[in-house]
């Protein structure tokens, strides 16, 4: 089978749709999970970078990837990229609202302090490095008293 | 009393820098606390197969379930001690001393592989269901955004659950039989997770603590869980248990809550090792927390 560049688009739409067992409202594509969609001899192949090596939720969203290109009968394969490494900047903006709205998640910001989603509050206290899931961390805002998960970043050095 | 309870029927949220009446506090407390004590129980039994669960796979998966309900327990522990009643090691010590609740599955001995398959796929679908059915209409702020994360993490959790039971249902005699046997272990349990019929006048359904009826969520899950069962070629562990002409609807036996009594006094069938090894876990990790809390000091 020849792959088109029709093909090739067709399959990114279909992939980009695909949810985050996690978050089942956020797809791969808004939390920059997506890295391309190319042609890889005979067949189209799916990058993807994971927010964290050994996330149990890989299996899952390459299965659902596989699903949804075959559902437009395209067959396709999943890599897993090592590089580029994924970094919370990867998260688009509207994931970022939905983040903070829905699931009381923060992203930290590039610079200044990190805000609770809920009341802006900035001065929230570390509670536990690691949280329910290998890429949150845990804070607490003393203001509107609520637990705050950060997504963490896997850069060296960074909490 | 009346003027909140005003409040809460007109859709009114709570929050923790809110006047709170007393009788609500307590209420809130009491039941964050037993989810918070569940999670915390349920993270210790899926710790105990990660060195015994079959593969690097399952492992990964068994190790990532152990964190999310440790991290759940975490964060219900943070809302609960913030309500004032109690602090976290009061909260933790009266667990270890048997001294609280956690939910009735977690008092039963998972005996092979197969009971966790059980597990995952009937005990977490129940436990599921039983949380969607309060986050729908929680009154506590606090609360109703972690069940939010809570209730997402749990849903990939089930799906985990039924794939491995697919698996096994297609698998070898052999497979399919000890599958059968755990389900037939399990029913009954995650049957009564949704406790006996709710009293008509339950305050947790007043003041939306809890958003439906207990007898309903059960309901729900029976017709939910016994045709997937019957469709994975499985069998139900209940003599009486009937479709009716009528409707349609698949009824079960008289339930016998006897087992469910005897778990609300922690003497279940595994209550007391359960109990004893979370203790020894607690103790055995006391090096850590001095560690740390000496670390922190020093920073300070």
């Amino acid at each position: 089978m020849r792959i088109t560049d029709t093909a090739i688009d067709a399959v990114r739409v279909a992939v980009s749709s695909v949810t985050d067992p996690e978050y089942p409202d956020l797809n791969i594509q808004q939390l920059g999970i997506l890295e391309d969609v190319v042609a890889d001899s005979a067949s189209i192949r799916v990058d993807l970078v994971p927010t964290i090596l050994g996330c149990p939720a890989l299996d899952v969203i390459e299965k659902d990837v596989v699903a949804a290109a075959r559902a437009l009968g395209y067959d396709v394969t999943v890599r897993f990229c090592m590089s580029p490494v994924w970094t919370p900047n990867r998260i688009s903006e509207d994931a970022r609202q939905i983040l903070a709205e829905e699931y009381t998640v923060a992203i930290r910001p590039r610079e200044g302090p990190t805000k609770c989603p809920l009341c802006g509050c900035t001065a929230l206290q570390p509670r536990s490095d690691v949280g329910g899931t290998a890429c949150r961390s845990v804070e607490w805002c003393p203001d509107c008293r609520n637990p705050v998960e950060i997504v963490r970043s896997r850069q060296m050095g960074e909490r | 009393m009346d003027e909140f309870e005003e409040f809460l029927d007109e859709g009114g949220m709570v929050e923790p820098n809110d006047d709170i009446p007393e009788a609500y506090r307590s209420a809130v407390f009491r039941f964050i606390e037993m989810h918070a004590n569940s999670e915390y129980m349920g993270g210790l039994t899926e710790r105990d197969w990660i060195p015994k669960a079959p593969g690097l796979h399952r492992k990964m998966t068994a190790l990532a379930k152990t964190q999310d309900e440790i991290g759940h327990a975490h964060l219900l522990y943070m809302i609960a001690a913030d309500l004032g009643v109690k602090t976290r090691e009061e909260m933790i010590t009266d667990l270890l001393e048997g001294r609280t609740h956690f939910h009735n599955v977690f008092h039963y001995r998972v005996h092979s592989w197969t009971d966790q398959i059980a597990v995952a796929y009937l005990v977490d679908a129940a436990a599921l269901a039983s949380q969607q059915a309060v986050f729908k209409n929680c009154s506590y702020g606090p609360y109703k955004r972690i069940l939010r994360r809570v209730i997402a993490e749990e849903g990939f959790h089930m799906r985990n659950g039924e794939e491995m039971l697919l698996l096994m249902a297609r698998g070898s005699d052999v497979q399919h039989q000890m599958m059968q046997e755990s389900i037939d272990r399990w029913w009954l349990p995650s049957i009564q997770l949704f406790g006996p019929d709710s009293r008509p006048d339950d305050e947790l359904l007043r003041w939306r603590i809890k958003s439906e009826r207990n007898e309903d969520l059960r309901d729900r899950y029976i017709q939910k869980f016994v045709p997937q069962l019957l469709g994975g070629g499985f069998t139900i562990p209940d003599p009486g248990l009937r479709q009716d002409s009528d409707d349609g609807k698949w009824k079960i036996s008289e339930i016998d809550w006897r087992p469910l009594k005897e778990i609300m006094r922690n003497g279940g069938p595994d209550s007391s090792r359960r109990i004893s090894d979370a203790r020894r876990a607690w103790y055995d990790a006391e090096w850590v927390r001095v560690a740390l809390n000496a670390a922190a000091k020093a920073d300070a």
